[in-house]
């Protein structure tokens, strides 16, 4: 697991308060909402402050928000290719 | 055994909105159909540029109330206009109650507590309740967006029942940080202004504004109009998304107009809820259509005049009754293109022809549903004699520093103070983590005490209504809400703090976990929160309606900075305390099982006790029959409050053992819910005489008095 995709994933757990999940049950092509961990539409909003305010990425666009929500890989390679602040 | 049905006149009504102030104000702005949503201007913003909202043109200086307050009375005086008469009752509907004011506050980390006296709910129907020397029940309901009509449809309920023959009801929201950026959070806001059912509309425009309608079983000498049913249901679905295909929306709207006696075919208009955002417009019209084979003209005033939220519901409730004393009917302003996927074409005009009967719309977080039918003349029609089934209490549980139902009990058993904050792993601890992962302690309190009535019933079916009271509600989420806001320059709202942060956030999730979908309110007046989810519960609780069993509950989170702030009560104990207490109730007498009623609720006038006292049965019948008092009184109004405990004994020459609970409990405003508890157990493990009751009383500003019985 690389670094930005070991962060996302305790960040995702912190924000969203999945108490009951470590890092490995995160599996990164499973659908992310609305599949097993519970997560659904406000979730994502959360999910949508986070990026923006710890990557600089701005999703306010509903195709481009379910593109990059689907699964989590999709999430951490969007952050990779706009974020300013990952290299 | 029926009877004739007391007719429900709109007496008066006051209406303060984007729209205009008063009814020729509002009905000019509906004829020319021309949206009153500007760029917020009321107060500044740090994220340029300004969303669009609806917004009220009233002076902020002079009362020192706080806006909604402002608001609030405004209307509620245009709606007395005419009359010399005092309400026997003021119900009111808000979300916001002073926040606008706390977030100025605590901005500038101001520590002077009488500051922030008008944080609470039930201070809106307070001041009211002063400005027009109404001494009887000042009720306040927040059930988010829907919170206005079900102010009106419990003032129907207290009319058709006989206990109050005129009464004040409404909703007021005064625009502020916590709705305007917790909408603009959860991406409901349309940018370009509210277009309910429009093919391209992106969400809301959030507003402010009040209404009030005079209501009354007296027939008024001009009427403007009558309310004939009202219907209140619960999605049980989601805690801020309607249920998609508008089930809950569609049994309300059934509701009313079964409540009302008239069929789809009756109906003439529809005032829709309609806020713009893509899923509340397409579920509802789902509803509608289901319902309606061929849809009466139908609109969503909310593209002229935004969504007043608490407010929206009772405003309305107003311009329905403009419609039917001018046969007009407004137009759904901002839609230009109907949204084919919604099936239903607003009106793009407006329209004058006859209406007679209207179906007007709330829905609002927590799948909170509430539906009124008003129409132009009275409707002969006959109602079931007025239910006097017991509530019958089949579980029950608490929670206090002391910890669960029976940690709780046995210190009081052993004459030992429950007063603490148990730790909020512990408050959930029989709740599954995946539940409640976006619940924090107020709200994993209420659901732990649910779940806990629950499983004390050892009954597997869940009950169909909640009743919950809340004095301050969710105080964390709000906090965490506004502190996370002005961290980060008001630009990364927590969308899930927003949506934790309304009052009935709380009996919205007991609703989703036990699948509760009957009539689902929240109460919110102070110290005396759960006294008024049991005049809820016994208004809307019936014993041969589908809804005949309910949790009924409160529940109060301590909060670091928040609690001594706005609880002057706990404030001046010293100690953080909180907790509360839930019942499973069933509407049918079962022998053996402890009834709960209640007796009293009203202001402490001068002859307050007196009233009590009479309500109680009078001197004799209370001597006969009360066995032990649990008396509350708050430690801000110790010296009222004692003084009005003695004239009570003194009155009545009671002798019996009072307990004062709070001494027991710690000092936070559900502390008479868990008070509650005890009485029944008390009763229940046959520590009272037989035959006897446990009176459970209120003192300070407001006298309650609450019956329990073994049956």
């Amino acid at each position: 697991m690389d670094e930005l995709t070991a962060q996302i994933k305790d960040k995702l757990i912190e924000i969203l308060n999945l108490t009951d999940v470590t890092p490995e049950d995160i599996d990164e092509n499973a659908q992310l909402v609305g599949g097993e961990l519970g997560i659904d539409s406000i979730d994502v909003l959360e999910m949508v402050v986070m990026v923006e305010k710890d990557y600089g990425v701005v999703i306010n666009n509903k195709e481009i928000g379910e593109k990059v929500f689907s699964t989590l890989k999709n999430l951490v390679d969007f952050i990779r290719e706009n974020s300013p602040e990952v290299s | 055994m029926s009877s004739k049905r007391p007719t429900i006149y709109v007496a008066g009504v006051g209406i303060v909105s984007p729209l205009g102030t008063g009814v020729d104000a509002t009905l000019v702005a509906l004829r020319n159909n021309s949206p009153a949503i500007a760029p917020l201007h009321v107060f500044s913003v740090q994220q340029q540029p300004p969303l669009p909202v609806g917004q009220v043109d009233i002076a902020d200086v002079g009362s020192g109330l706080p806006r909604t307050h402002r608001l609030a009375i405004a209307s509620a005086k245009q709606a007395m206009v005419g009359y010399d008469c005092i309400p026997d009752a003021v119900i009111v509907g808000s979300t916001t109650g002073g926040i606008s004011r706390t977030e100025k506050l605590l901005a500038e980390k101001s520590q002077d507590a009488t500051l922030y006296k008008y944080h609470g709910l039930g201070t809106v129907a307070e001041e009211i309740g002063k400005e027009l020397h109404c001494t009887g029940e000042l009720l306040s309901f927040s059930t988010a967006c829907s919170s206005g009509t079900v102010a009106i449809s419990m003032a129907c309920k207290m009319l058709e029942a006989g206990d109050a023959e005129w009464v004040l009801a409404g909703g007021a929201d005064s625009l502020c940080l916590l709705t305007y950026y917790g909408f603009h959070s959860l991406q409901l806001v349309d940018k370009k202004g509210s277009r309910p059912f429009d093919v391209s509309r992106e969400g809301m425009s959030v507003a402010e504004g009040s209404a009030f309608l005079l209501l009354s079983t007296v027939k008024p000498e001009h009427s403007h109009g009558v309310v004939l049913g009202s219907g209140l249901t619960c999605d049980a679905h989601h805690a801020a998304a309607p249920h998609p295909e508008g089930t809950g929306a569609e049994h309300a709207m059934q509701k009313a107009m079964d409540d009302a006696g008239v069929t789809a075919d009756d109906v003439d208009y529809i005032n829709l809820h309609g806020t713009g955002t893509p899923e509340n417009d397409l579920a509802e019209s789902k509803a509608v259509r289901r319902l309606f084979d061929f849809p009466p003209p139908l609109s969503s005033i909310k593209g002229l005049s935004g969504h007043g939220l608490a407010a929206s519901g009772a405003i309305e409730a107003v311009v329905s009754t403009i419609c039917l004393e001018n046969d007009f009917l407004p137009a759904n302003g901002g839609c230009e293109e109907a949204d084919p996927a919604c099936g239903i074409v607003p009106l793009v005009t407006p329209v004058s022809q006859p209406v007679a009967a209207i179906l007007s719309n709330s829905f609002g977080f927590g799948g909170n549903n509430a539906c009124l039918l008003l129409a132009d003349t009275e409707k002969e029609s006959v109602q079931e004699e007025v239910d006097k089934a017991p509530l019958s209490i089949v579980g029950k549980a608490c929670i206090t520093g002391a910890g669960h139902t029976m940690d709780s009990l046995g210190r009081f058993f052993t004459l030992e103070s429950m007063a603490g904050t148990l730790e909020t792993k512990t408050v959930a601890e029989e709740l599954p983590p995946r539940a409640i992962r976006r619940m924090k302690r107020f709200s994993q309190m209420a659901l732990a005490l649910a779940a806990a009535a629950q499983k004390d019933s050892g009954l597997e079916q869940s009950p169909h209504a909640v009743f919950m009271g809340s004095g301050w509600g969710a105080l964390s989420e709000t906090y965490d809400f506004l502190e996370n806001l002005q961290d980060t320059n008001e630009q990364f709202p927590s969308p899930i703090d927003f949506v934790g942060s309304v009052h009935n956030s709380a009996a919205g999730q007991i609703a989703i976990h036990h699948g509760a979908t009957g009539p689902n309110l929240t109460s919110s007046g102070g110290d005396y929160s759960f006294e008024q989810a049991l005049l809820a519960t016994e208004a809307f609780l019936g014993e041969k309606t589908r809804y005949n069993t309910a949790f009924l509950l409160a529940a109060d989170e301590s909060h670091s900075p928040l609690s001594p702030l706005l609880d002057v009560s706990s404030q001046l104990s010293g100690v953080a305390a909180d907790g509360g207490g839930s019942f499973y109730l069933c509407r049918k007498a079962i022998p053996g099982k402890v009834s709960i009623r209640s007796c009293f609720y009203g202001c402490a006038g001068e002859k307050g006790i007196e009233e009590m006292i009479r309500s109680l049965g009078g001197r004799e019948d209370i001597r006969n029959k009360c066995g032990m008092i649990l008396a509350g009184i708050p430690a801000a109004r110790t010296q009222v409050g004692e003084q009005q405990l003695d004239q009570f004994m003194q009155e009545t020459d009671l002798d019996v053992p009072v307990i004062h609970y709070r001494k027991f409990t710690g000092e936070f405003s559900s502390a008479s819910a868990v008070a509650t508890v005890m009485a029944a157990q008390l009763l229940e493990s046959g520590q009272i005489p037989a035959g006897k009751f446990v009176m459970v009383l209120g003192f300070g500003h407001t006298l309650t008095a609450m019956e329990l019985a073994l049956q």
